[in-house]
């Protein structure tokens, strides 16, 4: 330990701690990822998925610190004001999901890199389903291969991009 | 790697009260939640203040990043417009030469037309544009079709107002903020549009399919009369969108209807013009809140 404080690179490890602003880190990536939608790309087809709930299932899944659980109704409020949902249905699902994680978090025995991606690939799903099902009670019934089949497809591809972006933001906040 | 059980604040009874404390939040938040969605289901217009305000707020950035992209494509397909130049320009001469005698021909169509409607004593609604904007964004995270467009209630937009591009049909008003607005397109499931077949005249209905498509349904039940190819018009039934407006061309037919491609691309339209409903009362209508998100 002394010696590697003496070494060459030892300098830069020592005086290291969590940057400033490092508790809303998790929080200000999942609005951000909530802003991507405001990118000029005008499509045919809605297959993208929600960025801002794979950036909430990114830190979910690596922490469950990241954020104080009920943040996610607020966050949930803000992703459905900027995507243009039916209000309050992102609020009810994120909320809905952080508890579920928190649930999950007491049954498994046992974590690794699949099975995180397994279970964010359930959530996604069936937050895609509740946007399908609620599109259908608005009077949009769209047939279910058209519209969700690929989104949940493109969306559980996606999530390894968000985890990773997670992770990396989690070392920089935290100065490691 | 064993799961950890959730955040353990160890023995700090305020720690374990701020958690538990926490955990009752995010279950009032879920409550919470499904009221505003309960309520937007039911009241949809009860939030058009907070979604106007929404927009607002984000359109100038789709609107800033807009202009790079048209820019930087731009740049790129007006290279590729050097390509070929010689053959292209022989082809468009061609082309101006055979549309400027169609075009005489028209005109000569439009006149007769006039000389007959006058004698019908039939009177002609002027439309005029409430506002031009450009498209900005769409929805591309939802199955819904939705995109945002750069001009908003100090423009004069209202909901219920359709919109156009020189093209064709792009769709209806269904959010107006004050310097934007969401336009409900023509591909969306909900936006069902009274129609008829250019060729013909037969009366059709078009309904959005959710990705990219429309679905054409004859309203009389019988034989197919789609051909691929056909152009499909508004037929001004119901008031709201006015009579004639190109909104797709038929591809393929299916069993009793036919799948259709819009003709405007709302990602390709450089300007999208709002008009005032064909039949004022259509808008009074639409504003009631009929659908909505």
């Amino acid at each position: 330990m002394v010696r590697s404080a003496l070494g060459p690179q030892g300098g830069a490890r020592l005086n290291k701690g969590p940057r400033a602003g490092a508790d809303y880190v998790p929080a200000a990536t999942v609005v951000a990822g909530s802003l991507l939608s405001l990118l000029p790309i005008v499509s045919a087809t809605g297959w993208w998925p929600d960025f801002g709930l794979l950036m909430l299932l990114g830190w979910r899944l690596l922490r469950a610190d990241a954020w104080p659980a009920w943040w996610a109704a607020p966050l949930g409020f803000l992703n459905d004001i900027i995507l243009g949902n039916p209000i309050g249905l992102s609020v009810a699902m994120w909320a809905a999901i952080t508890i579920a994680m928190d649930i999950l978090d007491r049954r498994t025995m046992w974590r690794d890199y699949w099975i995180e991606w397994a279970i964010a690939v359930v959530f996604i799903a069936l937050s895609e389903i509740a946007h399908w099902r609620l599109a259908g009670v608005m009077g949009a019934e769209v047939p279910f291969n058209n519209a969700i089949g690929p989104a949940i497809l493109i969306g559980a591809l996606c999530f390894p991009v968000a985890a990773f972006v997670a992770y990396r933001l989690d070392r920089w906040r935290l100065g490691r | 790697m064993a799961a950890s059980a959730g955040p353990r604040p160890g023995w700090s009874r305020r720690a374990q009260y701020s958690l538990f404390f926490s955990f009752l939040a995010v279950i009032a938040g879920l409550v919470v939640g499904l009221i505003l969605l309960i309520l937007s289901l039911i009241a949809p217009q009860s939030y058009a203040a907070v979604r106007g305000a929404a927009l607002d707020a984000t359109a100038p950035v789709s609107g800033a990043f807009r202009e790079v992209t048209t820019t930087v494509t731009g740049l790129f397909s007006g290279a590729g417009n050097y390509w070929d130049a010689a053959n292209q320009n022989a082809e468009l001469k061609r082309d101006r030469a055979a549309l400027m005698r169609r075009m005489v021909e028209a005109r000569a169509i439009l006149e007769e037309n006039r000389q007959l409607k006058s004698a019908l004593q039939l009177r002609e609604r002027t439309r005029d544009a409430v506002a031009a904007g450009r498209i900005v964004g769409s929805s591309f995270e939802s199955s819904r079709r939705f995109a945002i467009i750069s001009v908003g209630a100090s423009d004069g937009v209202q909901v219920g107002m359709p919109v156009r591009a020189a093209e064709g049909l792009i769709g209806r008003i269904i959010d107006a903020g004050s310097v934007a607005s969401r336009v409900l397109l023509v591909t969306d499931r909900a936006n069902i549009v009274p129609a008829r077949i250019l060729r013909g005249g037969q009366p059709v209905i078009s309904t959005g399919r959710g990705d990219g498509t429309i679905d054409v349904r004859p309203l009389e039940v019988g034989r197919n009369p789609f051909k691929p190819g056909d152009v499909i018009v508004t037929s001004g039934t119901g008031g709201l969108y006015p009579p004639l407006v190109p909104i797709a061309k038929v591809v393929r037919l299916d069993d009793d209807g036919a799948i259709a491609i819009p003709i405007a691309d709302p990602a390709r339209v450089s300007f999208a013009i709002v008009e005032s409903p064909f039949e004022p009362e259509a808008l009074i209508a639409a504003a009631s809140g009929v659908e909505a998100p």
